[in-house]
């Protein structure tokens, strides 16, 4: 029997709050998500129409380019419905960015295993999951609500009138639009990465849950002759949701309308799935049913 | 303070699959060795323990803590498990400082007791390198590392012998060996049973979900009173020894050493056995050199008490 002369001493020095520690995941998954050269091409690929619309803005406000080059065409006009196509195109790079980097983010933990030695430190599931949700959202932010913004201030500034004041509600609505849709991209993207450990798999099927839920949603409406298969149809539900947030027309006809409120529940309940899907597969073990 | 790692009445079920069944354990400071076939538990144990998974009933606590105070638990268990698997493109340096960030030390503590884990670990020189670029038993080093950094009081290893190379396998003894000494709880899953014999204080025997035994192996081994004990006796004249205690004592099997020089002898009374063996000692007519179990190890015990076929017998 050994003869325990109890001199280990456990660390006592000072220790970080716990939520700091989440910082350490939000470092790990972001350079996970930047290791990669595609990461790099497709954000700047996204970059791309922020630019073009940044020179459009230019244009439309340089009396000489309105003169020679657009002619009094009113379809240059900066307004509300310029915004609306300028989140509405950034948005499709956010769900390609969303669909590449988010499997990065959990599927190579879970392939790998390395979960039973990231939580047997003193962070939760929920830390973890908070962690890459933090990173995922700050990448995808970039290519949404940063640009979005940058655009609406320069318009502000380059306008001769006072526009900005006169427009609030377009940069307040480019920002919630963005959040919402960002927010959405994050969690439903983590949670299809959860449950799919092929990284490239996980990427196809991020984008098969946008899409082919809208190709049934059309089927719907088509066949029952009903507005409400459009709530099947993630597209779509955002772009009415952008358009009532930045005061925009409308762009789909009036029968095709849904109720904001059931446009949020929608989506509340996308959220809800996502996190349940991520509770059940955030774990330090894989669990055996019988 | 509470200085046990207790399991009270403790089950697990992953669904309809039995993890472990109605555990109830007193765990003191020690090496403490949980001996069992694949798939009987060990891991559930341990991973009930370091609160990776919560129990379907029961209550596990160590050193009077529970694993829902996770911050405070953490800082004073470390484990190490089995799967060789880590966090993708990290150097070990990288590996063990987020480690340490993770359990809320300073960037400058976190520094400090990194390069003392590695320095324990013999891996100083390779720190620069990438986690995956390492051999199967650096990785194994590693992992031991990460789980001893932080300074726990509690260290529990799921094969932390898997992958080391004879020489690493004892420095990997040795450094269990000094962490009990000072008063630490170990413990260890573990396949090879004979190694893990020299150091462990106390042996838990699980097999199908439920404990089987435990407490200290000869303890556990006088407790297996249906098989009847094997003590070999080095003597000069071990033919005369063997025919003398199966005149007097209820031997069950006699067999000669393969040289010649000592005999194994299997007793159901062993407590009757050594008083016999000390009177013949006395008489003069056998020179006795050495006396010692063999069959009182845990590799013996797993035979008797769970058979080769996993079951318990």
């Amino acid at each position: 029997m050994s003869v325990y002369k109890h001199e280990y001493r456990a660390y006592t020095g000072r220790l970080t709050p716990l939520w700091a520690r989440v910082g350490v995941v939000v470092r790990y998954a972001l350079a996970e998500a930047w290791s990669s050269k595609i990461t790099a091409v497709l954000f700047t690929l996204a970059m791309l129409p922020a630019i073009v619309d940044l020179v459009g803005i230019y244009l439309a406000n340089n009396p000489l380019a309105r003169a020679l080059i657009m002619r009094g065409n009113t379809a240059f006009d900066i307004n509300a419905g310029f915004f609306l196509k300028v989140l509405a195109t950034q948005s499709w790079f956010t769900l390609v960015l969303a669909a590449w980097i988010a499997p990065r983010l959990v599927a190579f933990d879970l392939s790998d295993n390395a979960l039973p030695i990231l939580l047997s430190h003193p962070i939760s599931r929920f830390g973890y999951v908070v962690g890459k949700l933090a990173a995922l959202f700050s990448c995808l932010s970039l290519a949404t609500w940063v640009p979005c913004l940058l655009l609406f201030i320069y318009q502000g500034y380059s306008s001769a009138q006072p526009w900005m004041r006169a427009n609030l509600r377009i940069g307040a609505g480019l920002v919630t639009g963005s959040l919402v849709w960002i927010a959405l991209l994050s969690i439903l993207g983590l949670a299809i990465s959860s449950w799919v450990k092929w990284r490239v798999v996980a990427t196809g099927v991020i984008f098969a849950a946008v899409f082919v839920p809208a190709g049934v949603g059309g089927i719907v409406t088509g066949v029952l002759r009903t507005k409400w298969g459009f709530l099947l149809n993630m597209p779509a539900m955002m772009t009415q949701l952008w358009q009532r947030l930045l005061g925009a027309p409308q762009v789909m006809r009036d029968d095709r309308q849904l109720p904001t409120a059931a446009i949020a529940a929608v989506l509340v309940s996308i959220c809800l799935v996502s996190v349940a899907m991520l509770n059940a597969r955030i774990r330090a073990r894989d669990e055996v049913r019988g | 303070m509470n200085d046990r790692i207790i399991f009270e009445n403790v089950s697990k079920f992953y669904g309809e699959v039995l993890g472990v069944n109605r555990v109830s354990l007193s765990i003191p400071p020690g090496v403490t060795t949980l001996v069992g076939p694949n798939g009987s538990g060990k891991t559930t144990l341990m991973n009930l323990m370091t609160g990776l998974v919560q129990p379907s009933s029961g209550r596990v606590s160590a050193l009077g803590m529970t694993p829902g105070d996770a911050d405070k638990f953490f800082r004073q268990v470390g484990y190490c498990t089995q799967f060789d698997s880590f966090p993708r493109g990290l150097t070990s340096w990288q590996f063990l400082i987020d480690g340490l960030l993770l359990h809320g030390m300073s960037k400058a503590d976190a520094i400090r007791l990194a390069g003392e884990a590695l320095e324990r670990v013999h891996l100083g020189d390779a720190a620069s390198r990438k986690i995956d670029a390492y051999s199967k038993g650096m990785r194994q080093k590693i992992r031991l590392a990460q789980a001893i950094a932080h300074h726990p009081r509690v260290l529990v290893l799921d094969e932390p012998l898997n992958g080391l190379d004879p020489m690493a396998r004892a420095e990997s003894l040795s450094l269990f060996e000094e962490l009990s000494r000072q008063g630490m709880h170990l413990v260890i899953s573990s396949h090879i049973l004979d190694e893990v014999d020299r150091i462990s204080d106390r042996v838990i025997l699980i097999t199908g979900g439920y404990i089987v035994a435990e407490g200290n192996i000869h303890q556990v081994r006088r407790e297996v009173r249906d098989k009847p004990m094997q003590v070999l006796i080095r003597c000069d004249q071990p033919e005369q020894l063997a025919s003398r205690m199966f005149s007097v004592n209820h031997c069950a099997e006699a067999r000669l050493h393969s040289d010649g020089k000592g005999v194994f002898l299997r007793t159901g009374d062993i407590d009757e056995f050594y008083r016999l063996l000390n009177e013949i000692a006395i008489e003069g007519l056998v020179k006795i050199e050495a006396v010692a179990p063999a069959d009182d190890d845990t590799q013996a015990i797993y035979q008797y008490l769970i058979g080769s076929d996993g079951s318990p017998s």
